[in-house]
């Protein structure tokens, strides 16, 4: 059995920054399912990564290039084409069983990265009901046809769902030739990036229906036409308000669900927020030590950018783990946000600042961050213009403000307050 | 009778409605402005003892209902002679093709579809009935229990997956003491085994079963198998003996000369067969009018079912149901299934509805069959759902399963009307028809058991399934084993592979799926979806926009737009 210090489950942008920062210290392993490295970005032929990270605008797969080679002049062992089939907890280790087309492998590691990535949220999640043709697919099957086989999808398109990746289908769909008859949303507000409203529906003419959801679908062979309805705040259909919208593709883009399912069978406690692991500031899990989670699997970011600076995060403190007990303390936040990441601080790690990543759970306009500590003294407050749930926000706080605390209070208060 | 009958009809459908007697059934005609009031007359003009219930009372307003069917024409089976021609691809006609695949006869099994299982056989839970609902002394009875007892040696023979796992049902009331009596007479009139148990019993067998319950039923007999698979596997076992299967193959027109079919016409040609079988399934009825002999009518029965993340199978370990109080013998209550690979299965409901192939689905029929069955396993919930779907019970107004030879046409024999518990009566229908048929048959022909059949059939490796070593020497013996293409349901690429190879020739995705269970788990085909559709065009040597979702025309891409030169795709870190 081959041993390592860390093992890094996944090849994509958190996965690849993952096993970076932790080669520094540790023997590293990194292992992918898929051919090549890159995860999801590979079908990403679209710009606008790392902007925060390099300073400049990027495709998808420009962005892991830069990533590929970085990883390339480390000293990092990489498996592709491996699939992981179980993860069991020993006493000071764990061990990885991996398949691939050379056989079945065992692995021993001190400690484990999940950058697993996420999955999609698929028709029958959100309810659409009605026939069962061909010509329903979530939006990133729909990249995939078009950007990386070179098909498209089909010629009549209908997109549900105002999230990035629809967005980007829509101005990418249209660019290759298809029609694309309206993007509908549920939601009164649209729950993609306000640029990506802006550069692949308006420069393009594409309707953008709000407070609209698909109901039904129509055809036997293959998509005919699609009904759309109205919805009210409680996203109840509105009677009356039925439209049958001809079309010969379904797409999705109704949201992502963390791949947590090695993590769960390791007894990982998961945030129903997030629905990723519970973590402290080193992106450790709360509950099972040794286990480090980052990028899309550890919450949902809209950011290429966050999703590796998460993975340094975690491939780092990964390879310093040690098996110590550790002091946590729990971050509270008010009803306002819809999660806060991590949501635990560990005081005794090594960095100077802990990065925070939270989002609300609605539109609001001039506001005021306010952190305070079990004394209720406010350590911590930021002013908002706006604060929108498809922009995550992004804090850097010093570590030294969480001292002799035993939790900390995270709310959302009016900007005007003079603090 | 028929005055009790027309009296019915004028009160409850409106003037135009009439009977007729017609052979030794009765044909109910007119227009009624609903459909239940259409399922309805059926239902009482079967109280009467006529044959069956010929309803041809029409719908106001509804136009015609659509049939999914092969686009093209060829000559394939233009002056096709055969010894037995097979009707329909179901559970039924691939079992009844295994059987007389025994003989020394030329067998050919047409459907319409591009695959075997491809309606009713594949859209159902997989029970194995014990046979206690059914009525004693019906035909369902007894094929029901023989059909479970058979499965034994089926499963053994075809290699198919058998869990007999048992039935719980499970009561909150003092309930259970009334008809304990009752049910008692019932399995012993039907031969099944029954245990009647008290609270803690259940919870031994179902330990997460609701707690406000005081106690329960088993069946011990029952059983689960995947549906599909298991009519792959006959399929498969047929066509290594010799059997011809013409998928794709739409029967249009059945032609007599003096009550003897000559002929049968499809889009792919002229079909002559000495004896035809008629195993249509939810066509059965319009099968058997083709040939001159109507006699009986099929009323669309629509099940609707919810399948839970395997994640949280393990709350549940058999079969489950709490029935309501009023204990009905044809609405079926539906309950909690643990299919063989470990989902849930929710349901089904039961929806008479006009059409045949209506495989939609609606929000409130499954949240509400959630709601209902939460009763009996709290620990499901709606979140847990990752697909659901629907099937069509062929049912028919006498609720019975007809296993005959026709009345009126000489080479014709029916296995008709077979609604559940068919995939549980399969074995034994079949068995039946096997005798029939020769019996039909040997007045054509000297039917003689061949010297070499294969009656064993042995499923491909499921890697899945196999110890970590034996799980590796296969991979070391063909690393196509080793290649994960639906990382949901860990299926790899050999799988795959092994599904196109079958004795039955597949193109699709959704036979692959019903093979392989490839897109079958959480992501619902998200990730699998274009690397098997990239394996199934290289394997055919096709264009990747040919391959189709379920045949026919369900194209899953529409046009190339980009064209890859160099080894970009085959790069590697």
């Amino acid at each position: 059995m081959k041993k390592y210090d860390v093992i890094v489950v996944g090849g994509g942008p958190a996965g690849l920054a993952a096993a970076i920062s932790s080669s520094e210290n540790a023997k590293t392993l990194l292992i992918e399912r898929e051919h090549r490295l890159g995860g999801i970005l590979k079908q990403c032929i679209h710009d606008g990564f790392g902007i925060i990270k390099f300073g400049e605008k990027l495709s998808g797969p420009e962005y892991a290039e830069k990533y590929k080679d970085m990883v390339k002049e480390k000293n990092i062992d990489i498996i592709t084409d491996s699939f992981i089939t179980d993860i069991k907890k020993n006493d000071k280790t764990f061990s990885v069983t991996v398949v691939n087309s050379s056989g079945i492998s065992q692995y021993e590691t001190y400690s484990v990265v999940l950058a697993t990535g996420c999955r999609e949220r698929t028709a029958k999640q959100v309810f659409i009901n009605g026939e069962r043709p061909a010509g329903i697919y979530t939006a990133g099957t729909a990249q995939y046809f078009t950007n990386i086989l070179g098909y498209l999808p089909g010629k009549d398109c209908v997109i549900l769902g105002s999230g990035d990746i629809g967005l980007i289908m829509a101005r990418r769909l249209t660019l290759e030739g298809a029609n694309v008859k309206g993007v509908f949303e549920a939601k009164s507000e649209p729950s993609g990036l306000m640029r990506n409203i802006v550069q692949c529906l308006e420069d393009y003419d594409i309707p953008l229906e709000l407070s609209t959801t698909v109901s039904r679908v129509f055809g036997k062979e293959r998509v005919e036409a699609v009904e759309t309805v109205r919805v009210d705040k409680n996203m109840n259909y509105i009677p009356g308000t039925e439209k049958v919208v001809k079309a010969d593709t379904l797409i999705l883009s109704v949201g992502l669900i963390p791949e947590n399912e090695i993590a769960e069978k390791l007894g990982i406690s998961t945030d129903i927020k997030t629905k990723g692991p519970f973590v402290d500031n080193s992106l450790m899990s709360v509950n099972v030590p040794g286990i480090f989670c980052c990028g899309n699997a550890l919450h949902v970011n809209d950011l290429v950018d966050y999703v590796s600076e998460s993975g340094e995060t975690a491939g780092k403190n990964a390879a310093l783990y040690k098996n110590t007990n550790r002091k946590l303390t729990k971050i509270i936040i008010s009803d306002e946000f819809m999660y806060c990441v991590p949501q635990y601080i560990n005081y005794e790690t090594d960095e100077k600042n802990i990065i925070f990543y939270i989002r609300v759970k609605n539109n609001c306009n001039n506001v005021r961050i306010i952190i305070k500590n079990e004394r209720d003294e406010i350590v911590y407050s930021r002013k908002y213009i706006i604060m929108r749930p498809p922009e995550m926000e992004r804090l850097v706080i010093n570590k030294e403000l969480f001292k002799n605390t035993s939790f900390i209070n995270i709310s959302l208060e009016n900007g005007d307050d003079n603090i | 009778m028929k005055r009790k009958i027309d009296i019915y009809l004028k009160k409850n459908i409106g003037k135009s409605a009439t009977s007729s007697e017609y052979r030794k059934s009765i044909l109910l005609e007119g227009e009624a402005d609903s459909w239940s009031k259409i399922i309805s007359a059926g239902k009482y003009a079967a109280k009467f003892g006529y044959k069956g219930v010929i309803n041809k009372i029409s719908l106001k307003g509804f136009s015609e209902d659509y049939i999914s069917k092969p686009d093209f024409t060829d000559g394939k089976f233009n002056n096709y002679n055969t010894d037995v021609l097979i009707i329909g691809g179901g559970i039924i006609g691939c079992s009844i093709a295994r059987e007389l695949s025994k003989y020394n006869i030329n067998i050919l099994l047409i459907d319409k579809e591009s695959d075997v299982a491809y309606h009713t056989s594949s859209r159902n839970d997989g029970m194995i009935h014990p046979g206690l609902v059914p009525k004693p002394g019906t035909k369902k009875a007894f094929y029901n229990v023989r059909g479970n007892y058979l499965w034994e040696k089926i499963s053994e023979e075809l290699d198919i997956e058998l869990h007999r796992t048992g039935s719980v049902i499970t009561y909150d009331k003092k309930f259970l003491n009334i008809i304990k009596p009752f049910l008692k007479m019932r399995a012993d009139k039907n031969g099944v085994p029954i245990e009647f148990l008290n609270k803690d019993e259940v919870l031994k067998y179902e330990p997460f079963s609701s707690d406000d319950i005081v106690g329960g039923i088993r069946l011990p007999t029952a059983g689960i198998v995947s549906p599909y698979k298991a009519t792959v596997a006959y399929a498969e076992n047929a066509a290594v003996n010799g059997v011809v299967f013409g998928f794709n193959t739409f029967a249009e027109k059945i032609n007599t000369v003096n009550g003897e079919i000559i002929s049968v016409e499809t889009n792919r040609g002229k079909i002559l067969p000495k004896t035809v079988i008629n195993a249509a399934g939810v066509y059965s009825d319009i099968i058997a009018q083709m040939a001159g002999d109507m006699f009986f009518s099929i009323h669309p029965r629509k099940g609707q079912i919810a399948i839970l993340d395997k994640k949280y199978g393990n709350s549940l370990y058999s079969i489950l149901s709490r029935p309501n109080l009023n204990f009905h013998s044809d609405t079926k209550g539906g309950g909690l299934v643990k299919t063989v690979e470990g989902n849930i299965l929710v349901g089904p409901s039961a929806e008479e509805i006009p059409y045949r192939e209506d495989y939609s689905t609606d929000y409130k029929t499954i949240i509400s069959m959630i709601s209902k069955h939460e009763k009996a396993l709290n620990r499901i919930n709606k979140n847990q759902i990752i697909t659901y779907f629907s099937g069509i019970r062929a049912a028919n107004y006498e609720e019975d399963f007809i296993i005959e030879k026709s009345d009126y046409i000489k080479n014709l024999i029916h296995a008709a009307g077979i609604q559940s518990p068919g995939i549980a009566s399969a074995p034994a229908v079949s068995e039946e028809i096997e005798k029939l048929t020769v019996e039909v048959l040997s007045v054509y022909k000297e039917v003689k058991r061949k010297d070499k059949w294969i009656n064993r059939r042995f499923s491909s490796p499921q890697p899945l399934k196999l110890s970590i070593k034996d799980r590796g020497n296969l991979i070391l013996k063909n690393p196509d084993y080793g290649k994960i293409i639906c990382r949901c349901e860990e299926i790899s690429r050999g799988e795959i592979i092994d599904a196109l190879k079958s004795p039955l020739e597949i193109s699709d995705l959704d036979s692959v799926k019903r093979r392989t269970r490839t897109g079958m788990g959480r992501c619902q085909g998200g990730f699998c979806t274009p690397l098997v559709m990239q394996i199934i065009s290289e394997f055919k040597n096709e264009p990747l926009n040919s391959v189709t979702k379920k045949g026919h025309t369900s194209f899953i891409l529409g046009e190339k737009t980009k064209e890859f030169t160099g080894d970009d795709l085959n790069e590697k870190v």
